[in-house]
């Protein structure tokens, strides 16, 4: 289902692409025309974010999202991590290809927020054969703390999302358990010098 | 055909003086028993010693003799005294018969002999002329040599290729930053730093427990102190921005071998005046509380040139001043300085003890102890007041600056342009964006030179030039413009040849009587260790600088202008040895009190009581005691006197009978006498007898092996010395030399005051005392110190305070010795035999008046021997 939907996505893009490079040539030709028509419309779009590590991230992002001024976003899916956005592939990524769009998109989310946030493209696991791992920590309250265990983990093969907070004392990692298991992401944590608590 | 000449004068000067009369009379009555041929006692024979004048070795020896049979040491204390009457007789006979020889050497000799600039001069010369009052120099020329206690005496400023190639650069860096390269001042940029700034050391120490991030004086919630678990991952945190969120940082820990907090977002690219900003406070922290800190704490700010080698230690840097924190009160403070290209600034909570939370249990959370906090630096800056600045119109006074355009000018190569760049890539500050080649211009560019020259030649060379040296200059202008030079390429030539010019290296100075522009540089050079500046250079113009009621409200004009700190500093920094003062690190576990903090205000100390001498003209006797002293808080404690707080020196009133006041008994002179393990009454004695007394000992016979102090604790120094002194050979000149070393034994290394020695080995448990309660002690308390001694003349005494009252009584050796160390100091010249009766009368003139230390400099300057060379 995601992989049709990406795929429906990108015919959208590059007709949007082509509609863009229609408008800038008749803005060039004349503007005096075109001053007083309705802006482009353009359809909600969804992307996976990374950086949404705890439920506070999501107000980060929102005020992260205000320095992006050609990208709107819409809703925020914590529990899956995932946005919902508006833009205008032309102006918001101009001169990309599709299948660009989600490569500058999490250079400029990155660039926006110093990279604590990222974009990345939609799972293409069913989440049905996902599973869900639980990991305690110790550590200090430090919303930092938890973007370096979050870090640790999140960038591993076959972590799909994770969330960390040394509040609450854990990681989790949803994780597709062909490709990693809890000793990898123990092992992981540890080598950022995350404590896990003493058996 | 010379050569010659000056064997036949010096065969000639030899026969004179080896018939100069010497007191044969008494010599036969009172000293050949001891001293002929077959005695010879002390390697001394009367029978053949000749007074040759020519022989600096003879002469001395003679000298020698004369002086020990005029204070009374010969015939020794065993044999009869001889009649007061003929002592006169033969020391007036012999001082006669010294005078006759010396003239007859000097003849037509100059007393001071050509010398050049010492580094500090070159350097503070040239600041002075370019209003540059921090270009760096110094640092990059030759160490000058020493004589007679002195690096501006010409016997120790010889010069060489070295010198010469050295000079060459320093004059390019001058003219480097002298002349502008821009039509418009640089943008002035405003920075606020956080001292937790992520390049700069504190990020990381913050994460570990050695500081804690606050916010309106309590734990800042988005970055709680490191407890059980530290801080994971700088990185993260800077991205996540928690060292940016305004919150003020508290430190715990100061700078270590591997711990140097800089405030490195801003990195000096334009060399000029910066103004920076801080706010301060300390407070004490208890496991995760904020609460009122025990007193004002002290942090440091220091200049800090990245451009050095920062490995192992740290870069290289000076200390721009410590600064107040007030307990749980913010206390801002402002200070202006020039900074160089990759200058950075430094920051230490100086006064902490040492602590390091970082691998320790619990860290911050575990922690109770001071803590100092800056909420915030600003620096601003480079100011200038005009452009082109004060430097470029040295040089080029007010010709325009236009653009260079190469097409312009097929035939005229463009002047040299290095590009500003940021080298540090900490630094957040940005150079301005240049466009284009800008340079002074000229209409007539011989016309302007000549004008140019005519003003800068006689400033650089601190006295008039004639048309026919200035045109020497302007011809090289003229070569070099036909070569293809621009203008500003033409005049560097031109310049940087009056640089390295002798008339710009080296006193000129007429011979006999100084004319006034050579009066006027004696002067500043004395004073401010500088050229002259234009009031002085206006009055030797006008011919009127050796009025001496003029020439009595220069000097009074000049010690009140902030130019005379450099006189007091370079002056201490050789009379007292104050160079010397990091030339040793005590032993950490003997001394764990000691610190970069007690060590600059050590420093500060000696400086402030000088000035304070010279301030108030006080008398002499207080260059050995006193009933104040200049303390700030830190060496308030250290010397258990209560009721000072903070960083800043202060006068002091001293309790009675407290073992404190004068040199003797300051910190930094006990310092410097000592190795930095132990004390030996040796060395110190030697000090106080040639620094204070101006009568230095002899050097110890080749054969004598030096005494090596017992650390562990089990014999006294001054056991060890009575063994040696038992030695004839040795007991003469210990007997002068251990007494005030003996007196002196009541200070350990650091000026600590004692009653028995530090022991790493046997002894006592020590009490803390006024340790700082954070710092470990492991040392002992070992033998009980005796500083009790008899001077040479069987005064006893059995203490510091004793000794002191003994000196101090002795008020007309200590302002003698003082007027020749001043006399050597400014003149450039060691102080002759026939000087002496001079510099009795100095002394006698100021004793008159009342005989303090100011009017000392007044008549010193008022007198023959300041005026001629």
């Amino acid at each position: 289902m995601n992989i049709e939907r990406s795929t429906v996505l990108l015919k959208l893009f590059r007709t949007q692409a082509a509609l863009a490079a229609l408008m800038a040539f008749c803005c060039c030709s004349v503007p005096l025309v075109l001053a007083d028509e309705a802006p482009q419309t353009v359809d909600p779009i969804k992307h996976q974010i990374t950086g949404l590590f705890s439920p506070d991230r999501v107000r980060d992002l929102k005020e992260v999202f205000e320095k992006l001024p050609n990208i709107k976003l819409i809703k925020v899916d914590f529990e899956n991590a995932e946005a919902t956005v508006e833009y205008d592939p032309a102006k918001a990524f101009p001169g990309a290809r599709s299948d660009q769009i989600v490569e500058r998109f999490d250079n400029q989310l990155r660039g926006v927020s110093n990279s604590t946030f990222g974009v990345k493209p939609l799972r293409t696991i069913e989440k049905e054969k996902l599973t869900l791992i639980e990991i305690p920590i110790v550590g200090l309250d430090c919303k930092a703390c938890c973007l370096a265990a979050y870090e640790s983990v999140y960038k591993l093969p076959g972590v799909e999302r994770a969330t960390a907070s040394f509040k609450e004392g854990r990681v989790t990692a949803l994780v597709n358990p062909e490709m990693i298991d809890r000793v990898e992401l123990e092992k992981a944590l540890k080598q950022r010098g995350v404590q896990l608590p003493s058996p | 055909m010379n050569f010659r000449f000056l064997t036949i004068v010096s065969v000639l000067l030899c026969a004179t003086i080896g018939r100069a009369q010497t007191p044969i009379e008494f010599f036969q009555a009172h000293c050949y028993e001891c001293h002929d041929k077959d005695s010879k006692q002390g390697d001394l024979d009367f029978t053949s010693l000749k007074l040759n004048g020519a022989d600096p070795e003879s002469f001395a020896r003679w000298v020698k003799i004369h002086d020990r049979i005029e204070a009374g040491e010969m015939p020794p204390k065993s044999k009869p005294r001889p009649p007061a009457a003929e002592i006169t007789r033969a020391t007036k006979l012999l001082a006669e018969s010294l005078i006759k020889a010396e003239q007859a050497k000097l003849a037509g000799e100059d007393l001071t002999g050509v010398r050049r600039l010492t580094r500090a001069e070159y350097e503070n010369t040239v600041r002075d002329l370019f209003d540059m009052s921090g270009i760096p120099l110094q640092g990059d020329l030759p160490v000058d040599g020493s004589a007679h206690g002195f690096d501006k005496n010409s016997d120790a400023l010889d010069i060489s290729h070295v010198n010469m190639a050295k000079y060459v650069e320093a004059a390019d860096r001058t003219l480097d930053m002298a002349i502008t390269t821009q039509p418009k001042a640089p943008t002035v940029t405003k920075q606020r730093i956080s001292l937790a700034n992520p390049a700069g050391f504190v990020a990381h120490v913050l994460m570990n427990g050695d500081g804690v991030l606050l916010k309106n004086k309590q734990p800042d919630p988005d970055f709680p102190p490191a407890g059980e678990q530290n801080h994971l991952d700088q990185g993260a945190h800077e991205r996540l921005g928690s060292f940016r969120n305004g919150a003020s940082v508290g430190l715990f820990r100061h700078e270590d071998e591997s711990f140097h907090p800089y405030f490195i977002e801003f990195v000096a690219l334009y060399p000029g005046q910066y103004r920076m900003r801080t706010s301060l406070w300390s407070f004490q922290w208890d496991k995760g509380k904020v609460l009122p800190g025990r007193g004002t704490e002290a942090a440091r700010l220091s200049v800090v040139q990245l451009s050095g080698d920062g490995r192992g230690g740290g870069h290289p840097s000076y200390v721009l001043g410590y600064y107040d924190a007030p307990s749980m009160n913010e206390q801002e403070h402002e200070v202006v300085t020039w900074l160089n290209y990759k200058e950075t600034i430094g920051f230490n909570a100086a006064s902490l003890a040492p602590t390091a939370n970082y691998s320790r249990k619990g860290r911050a959370m575990a922690f109770t102890g001071p803590g100092i906090t800056c909420d915030w630096f600003d620096i601003e800056g480079p100011l200038h007041d005009t452009w082109p600045p004060a430097s470029h119109r040295v040089l080029f006074g007010e010709l325009p600056i236009v653009e260079f355009k190469p097409a312009d000018h097929p035939d005229v190569r463009p002047p040299r342009r290095i590009p500003v760049r940021r080298e540090v890539g900490a630094g957040k500050n940005e150079p301005d964006k240049e466009s284009g080649i800008w340079t002074v211009h000229s209409e007539q560019p011989l016309v302007d030179a000549d004008r140019l020259l005519a003003t800068f030649l006689p400033r650089a060379f601190r006295r008039p030039v004639d048309a026919e040296t200035r045109q020497g200059y302007v011809a090289r202008v003229q070569l070099r413009l036909k070569a293809g030079d621009c203008f500003e390429a033409a005049m560097r030539w031109a310049y940087r040849a009056a640089l390295c010019s002798p008339d710009f290296l080296y006193h000129v100075e007429p011979t006999a009587k100084l004319d006034d522009f050579a009066l006027a540089s004696r002067l500043s050079y004395f004073l401010w260790n500088s050229m002259p500046d234009a009031r002085l250079w206006e009055l030797a113009g006008a011919n009127r600088l050796h009025t001496p009621d003029l020439l009595h409200s220069e000097v009074e004009r000049m010690l009140k202008d902030p130019r005379s700190q450099r006189f007091v500093e370079d002056f201490l920094g050789q009379w007292l040895k104050l160079r010397q003062i990091a030339s040793t690190d005590p032993d950490r576990k003997l001394y764990p009190e000691f610190s970069a903090y007690l060590q600059d205000s050590m420093v500060a100390e000696t400086r402030a009581y000088f000035r304070e001498l010279m301030d108030q003209n006080l008398d002499a006797s207080h260059l050995v005691k006193s009933n104040f002293a200049m303390l700030n808080e830190k060496l308030a404690v250290h010397y258990g006197i209560p009721g000072v707080s903070g960083s800043q020196i202060r006068r002091v009133p001293l309790p009675p009978d407290c073992p404190r006041g004068g040199f003797l008994t300051q910190a930094a002179i006990l310092k410097i006498t000592a190795n930095g393990t132990t004390t030996s009454p040796v060395p110190r004695g030697a000090f106080v007898m040639a620094r204070l007394l101006g009568k230095p000992p002899d050097p110890p016979p080749a054969n004598i092996p030096a005494i090596e102090p017992d650390v562990r604790g089990a014999r006294t120094i001054r056991e060890q010395l009575e063994k040696h002194r038992t030695d004839t050979v040795c007991a003469s000149c210990h007997a002068k030399m251990d007494p005030p070393g003996f007196a002196m034994e009541s200070f350990d290394v650091i000026g600590g005051f004692r009653s028995q020695y530090r022991s790493i080995g046997e002894g006592d448990p020590a009490p803390r005392g006024s340790i700082d309660p954070f710092i470990g002690i492991s040392f002992k308390l070992g033998p009980a110190v005796d500083p009790s001694g008899i001077l040479p003349d069987e005064r006893a005494f059995q203490d510091i305070v004793q000794f002191q009252s003994l000196m101090a009584s002795d008020s007309r050796q200590l302002l003698k010795n003082l007027t020749e160390q001043f006399a050597i100091y400014a003149t450039g010249r060691d102080i002759s035999f026939s000087d002496r009766s001079q510099m009795a009368a100095i002394v006698a003139a100021t004793e008159q008046q009342g005989g303090g230390v100011r009017t000392l400099i007044h008549q010193l300057v008022q007198s023959r021997f300041f005026q001629t060379r």
